[in-house]
């Protein structure tokens, strides 16, 4: 293969790539009905833990802040991408399902492209959802501290987290087959960013609830976020909102390919 | 590459799912220009093979060679040439025509500049430039089909496979498609298609390949397959008391066939001139005949006679 060849069948593959990512955010903005729910519930549960939990600032080792809505303010970015996140994952398993995958498999396209076009459409969901979540919260009394730049690393990391979880969840759409398998990871999610700092502080836990709040990863990509909105820009929190989920990111996305490959293989 | 001009060559495919043996060491050489048709009921094992041809399965054993490429060995160069509409028009009902067809030609890798014009003219093609900006969901069973089509030949192959492509649809869609596939074959496009239709393969195909459990029980042109069979079918319905009389005499007349339940079949070695023979001998035995008709043969017939029984929603 020459270079020139090299590099015109590079420019296909990320054509392609872009060409899917664009099916998938038209599938998206296509189903309102299927996105509503990870657009408000988010916002109905800030609202909500904001006018019931505002007494617990005062707690000993509860950080300083203007409101418990600028506590919760990244928890409701993280939360809606999770959620949303398993709606482009289930996608995927109804592409499976009702043969639309195998539609992409017999076009001589890459299989990393076939599986990167529809992360990279939950990434962009993710950005979306980051920018919306941040335009409604903010004006009420949940300002960021490290400003609009602080506000699109935010916007950013979004992104990254959604793309990681989409890769997650894609493995297991891969895998079963099955949007109700992906959709039956719901509860799951929940229950992971119940166990997190992402509605309370760590500082304020205490025994086993602490411990799992400690290992769970959700904690440090909600911390991460937060250091921008209550502490400022700097480069440790900037670190902090990107590198964790871009790590995750990196690993799921490996998993994810690793999973359609075998699957791929055992046609 | 393959120096075979034949574009498709399967030897002794097989496939198993666990211990399933789904496909069992079939041979198929479909020539260059043919329509070539694969008749057999459902789980006969026509559309794991079709599977297997387009680079989807991989074959447990055997080798199989499409457009010149085996498809185990260099599947992507079997893809860039061949077009497949599978069985369920697998199309997402969110996008609409154009849309599709959009994606699809960049996923072949057909340049920007050309991709319009290309999508224009299939979209008229297949009838469907008017609702080409309507999302696929709209579109009635027939439409899905057409557009089906069109996406499977957006790149213009030299190989065309259509799995089952007219289940489900009503009479004129059907015949709408298979204007569609002859149109195709007469412009050079080498067609092989999956049916379990004995009128579509009568009526589309050069030569068809019957299988059943797996196995290829007869090939051959339809005309030819047909003249084996030799004998025209007597098909009486007589009441299921006089059932064992009546076999007895039509046993005298020929071989009895397999037929749908409830009636008796005779293949008559003294053609359909002994029909009256035949009716008057049941007569004698006291056998009432409620319905009577003699049928030339069909593939039908050759279905049960390598097989030894009818296909399954035979009638088209």
């Amino acid at each position: 293969m020459t270079a020139e060849t090299t590099v015109r069948s590079r420019q296909l593959s990320v054509r392609q790539t872009v060409a899917m990512a664009k099916r998938s955010t038209l599938e998206i903005a296509r189903q309102p009905a299927l996105i509503a729910p990870s657009m408000f519930f988010p916002i109905f549960f800030a609202v909500l833990s904001a006018s019931s939990f505002s007494k617990t600032t005062s707690i000993p080792g509860f950080p300083k802040v203007e409101s418990f809505m600028q506590f919760t303010l990244a928890s409701t970015v993280v939360q809606g991408v999770l959620f949303g996140s398993v709606t482009g994952a289930a996608a995927l398993a109804t592409d499976i399902e009702n043969g639309f995958f195998d539609r992409l498999l017999l076009s001589p396209t890459t299989r990393t492209g076939i599986l990167l076009g529809r992360l990279a459409g939950g990434a962009l969901f993710g950005l979306f959802q980051s920018a919306f979540f941040l335009a409604v919260l903010v004006p009420f009394d949940a300002p960021i501290s490290a400003g609009i730049p602080g506000a699109l690393v935010m916007i950013l990391s979004g992104g990254i987290v959604s793309l990681a979880i989409s890769a997650i969840m894609s493995s297991v759409a891969i895998r079963t087959g099955s949007a109700e398998a992906v959709q039956g990871t719901f509860p799951l999610l929940f229950v992971l960013l119940f166990f997190s700092s992402a509605f309370f502080p760590r500082e304020t836990m205490s025994g086993a609830y602490k411990r799992v709040a400690d290992l769970n990863p959700i904690s440090y990509l909600v911390e991460g976020l937060r250091a921008l909105v209550l502490e400022g820009i700097s480069f440790s929190a900037v670190a902090r909102s990107l590198l964790v989920p871009t790590a995750i990111c990196i690993a799921a996305i490996l998993f994810a390919l690793t999973e359609l490959r075998r699957k791929l293989a055992a046609r | 590459m393959n120096s075979s001009a034949d574009p498709i060559v399967a030897q002794d495919l097989v496939r198993y799912f666990g211990d399933v043996k789904a496909v069992d060491g079939i041979n198929i050489t479909v020539k260059t220009g043919e329509i070539f048709g694969f008749l057999g009921p459902n789980g006969a094992g026509k559309s794991t093979a079709v599977r297997m041809l387009t680079t989807l399965l991989r074959p447990t054993s055997g080798t199989a060679t499409v457009a010149g490429f085996d498809v185990a060995k260099h599947p992507d160069e079997v893809r860039r040439r061949i077009g497949v509409a599978l069985q369920d028009a697998a199309i997402d009902p969110l996008m609409t025509g154009t849309e599709l067809l959009r994606l699809q030609a960049v996923l072949y890798g057909i340049p920007q500049s050309q991709m319009k014009n290309r999508a224009s003219e299939l979209l008229e093609r297949v009838g469907l430039t008017a609702a080409a900006d309507r999302r696929v969901g709209t579109y009635s069973g027939g439409m899905r089909r057409r557009l089906d089509l069109a996406l499977a030949l957006i790149h213009q192959p030299t190989v065309l496979f259509l799995d089952e492509p007219t289940t489900g649809l009503d009479p004129m869609s059907r015949m709408s498609l298979w204007e569609e596939v002859r149109r195709l074959n007469s412009e050079g496009t080498t067609v092989m298609l999956t049916t379990q239709y004995l009128e579509e393969a009568d009526q589309l195909a050069d030569r068809i390949a019957i299988i059943d459990a797996g196995k290829i029980v007869r090939e051959g042109k339809p005309q030819d397959l047909k003249a084996g069979v030799g004998f025209p079918t007597l098909l009486i319905t007589v009441p299921s008391d006089q059932t064992e009389r009546a076999k007895a005499v039509l046993a005298t007349f020929g071989e009895i066939r397999p037929t749908a339940e409830g009636s008796l079949g005779v293949g008559l070695r003294g053609g359909a001139n002994v029909v009256t023979d035949v009716v008057r001998q049941l007569d004698e035995a006291s056998v009432r005949v409620q319905h009577l008709e003699v049928n030339e043969p069909s593939l039908d017939d050759v279905f049960a006679e390598a097989t030894g029984h009818r296909l399954e929603g035979a009638k088209a």
